[in-house]
């Protein structure tokens, strides 16, 4: 499978997407203050941070599931459109995935994934369903194909949602806590191809709890607190040496010890 | 007292008219009911204010009046208020139209509303334009929850056509209290009108039982 260019070592990076000085309020509440950021191509960065920090937020701010109130959302170069039409187009580059899931019920795993390509992009059913197929054995579903998701574990539904964004073949993955739903012993099979899906180049956001994954896996980890990034940067600068000791409470809270 | 039950046999004619009347009633009020019902769900779900005030207003009248003042007030008031003349039959059938609209109405809005927003968010993260989602993902979904409700409503609609009777048309109840009235049959009029009543209406039930097994929702 040759979806996604590999990794351009050496040229410039050029950036998939830049935040500038986003804000986003719920009423009077800042979700969001101010937030930079800036996502490379074939980039993994991981958004780490307390309960109710505003990690979600920017990921649903990203695709325009919400509007922001302030600043700038730059998307290969454009800033976000507001036009409903143009804000779809847009969300069909980007996939995203779900700490629910949110595979549909009625739909078998093979359904969940072909009707992104057959309804928004009029992909003929054959085709789309090939396609589908395809994607399940990348994520080691094969056999699940005609399984419905009340059938599935959380970690096969959660990797069925993975293939379902795959489907439409995004420049972007955004993943918001993918793996917090899961019982511990599926956790694994989800980060697997999280990391397999990394390894091939495709830029990806990831809001996570795992810090051993973002440890390993991520080019730089954001620190979110009260809807402001703390600090970012590699991840051997965050986990070993934070400058703030903010983000050092916030990682000996979750028993990272380096 | 001796009971003579050859007077149902020798009605039979009236009696089969009046059950046929009944079901009329019934089919005819739930094919206009649920477009009815659909519509007015859409209206209250709608973004634009006014619809949705209507629609709420619409439903909350008459959810919650009694069907046989609405049968009474659409024989007696709707023609003066609209100022023309309508038959007993069209007048049963307006009434219960208001009536199972505004039931059919809420159980379309509850069947939408039980669709969670990440159903819709997941839709609309593929891509899909509102309509999509609706279409497939909250539609189908919503079928499933709104199809046993239906169905019930649709038992209570059989039974409750009998309180179109009050204006004189001319369905079971109606027919079977007329021949009693005739004839001072009662206990047998009677009896024959609850097995009626009862044969036509237990395997409907039973089906509603079929349906809300079939389609209870799994997670
Ligand atoms: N629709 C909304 N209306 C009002 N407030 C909201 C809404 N959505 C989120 N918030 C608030 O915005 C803040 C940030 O929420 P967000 O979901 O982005 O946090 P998070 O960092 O993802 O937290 P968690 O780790 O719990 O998922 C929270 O305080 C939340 O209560
Ligand atoms: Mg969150």
């Amino acid at each position: 499978m040759t979806m996604i260019a590999p990794k351009e070592s050496g040229s410039t990076p050029s950036p998939v997407l830049i935040y500038e000085k986003v804000r986003k309020l719920y009423g009077e509440f800042v979700a969001l203050d101010e937030v930079s950021l800036r996502v490379d191509a074939g980039e993994v960065v991981c958004l780490i941070g307390p309960s109710g920090s505003g990690k979600s937020t920017l990921l649903r701010c990203t695709n325009a599931l919400e509007p922001i109130s302030g600043g700038t959302i730059y998307f290969d170069g454009r800033a976000l459109p507001s036009v409903d039409r143009d804000i779809r187009k847009v969300r069909q580059r980007m996939g995203m995935v779900f700490q629910n899931f949110e595979l549909f019920p009625h739909k078998s795993a093979l359904d969940n994934v072909a009707i992104g390509p057959m309804t928004v992009l009029g992909m003929p059913k054959t085709q789309a369903r090939e396609r589908a197929r395809a994607l399940l054995a990348k994520v080691n579903l094969a056999d699940k194909v005609d399984s419905f998701p009340s059938n599935l574990s959380g970690g096969q539904q959660q990797r069925v949602a993975i293939a379902r964004a795959l489907a439409m073949e995004p420049e972007v993955m955004l993943f918001d806590e993918p793996t917090s739903a899961l019982d511990p012993e599926t956790i694994g099979e989800v980060l697997n191809v999280m990391k397999a899906l990394a390894e091939e180049g495709m830029t990806m956001i990831v809001v996570t709890h795992e810090m051993a994954f973002a440890r390993r896996v991520a080019d730089r980890v954001a620190v979110f607190e009260h809807g402001t990034i703390l600090e970012h940067g590699s991840p051997e600068q965050i986990f070993e040496n934070p400058e703030t000791a903010r983000t050092r409470d916030f990682l000996s809270h979750l028993g990272w010890d380096g | 007292m001796t009971l003579d039950w050859s007077i149902v046999w020798e009605y039979r004619e009236d009696l089969l008219h009046g059950v046929l009347l009944t079901i009329a009633l019934t089919v005819i009020t739930m094919i206009v009911a649920i477009p009815g019902g659909i519509i007015l769900a859409m209206m209250r779900l709608s973004r634009s204010r006014i619809l949705s005030t209507i629609s709420l207003c619409f439903v909350e009248l008459f959810r919650n009046l009694p069907l046989i003042l609405v049968v009474y007030w659409a024989f007696y008031v709707m023609p003066i208020v609209l100022g023309i003349q309508i038959a007993a039959f069209e007048t049963g059938l307006i009434a219960l139209c208001l009536n199972v609209s505004a039931y059919n109405g809420e159980t379309f809005r509850a069947g939408i509303n039980s669709i969670r927003e990440g159903q819709v968010n997941a839709g609309l993260a593929l891509g899909m334009s509102r309509w999509q989602v609706m279409r497939e993902i909250v539609i189908p979904q919503a079928t499933r929850r709104v199809l046993p409700v239906l169905a019930s409503t649709w038992v209570s609609l059989f039974k409750d056509t009998s309180l179109v009777s009050v204006i004189a048309v001319g369905e079971l109840a109606h027919v079977a209290l007329q021949i009693r009235s005739q004839t001072f049959r009662v206990m047998e009029m009677l009896t024959a009108m609850a097995v009626i009543y009862w044969l036509l209406g237990y395997p409907q039930a039973k089906l509603v039982d079929w349906i809300h097994s079939k389609f209870k929702v799994a997670e």
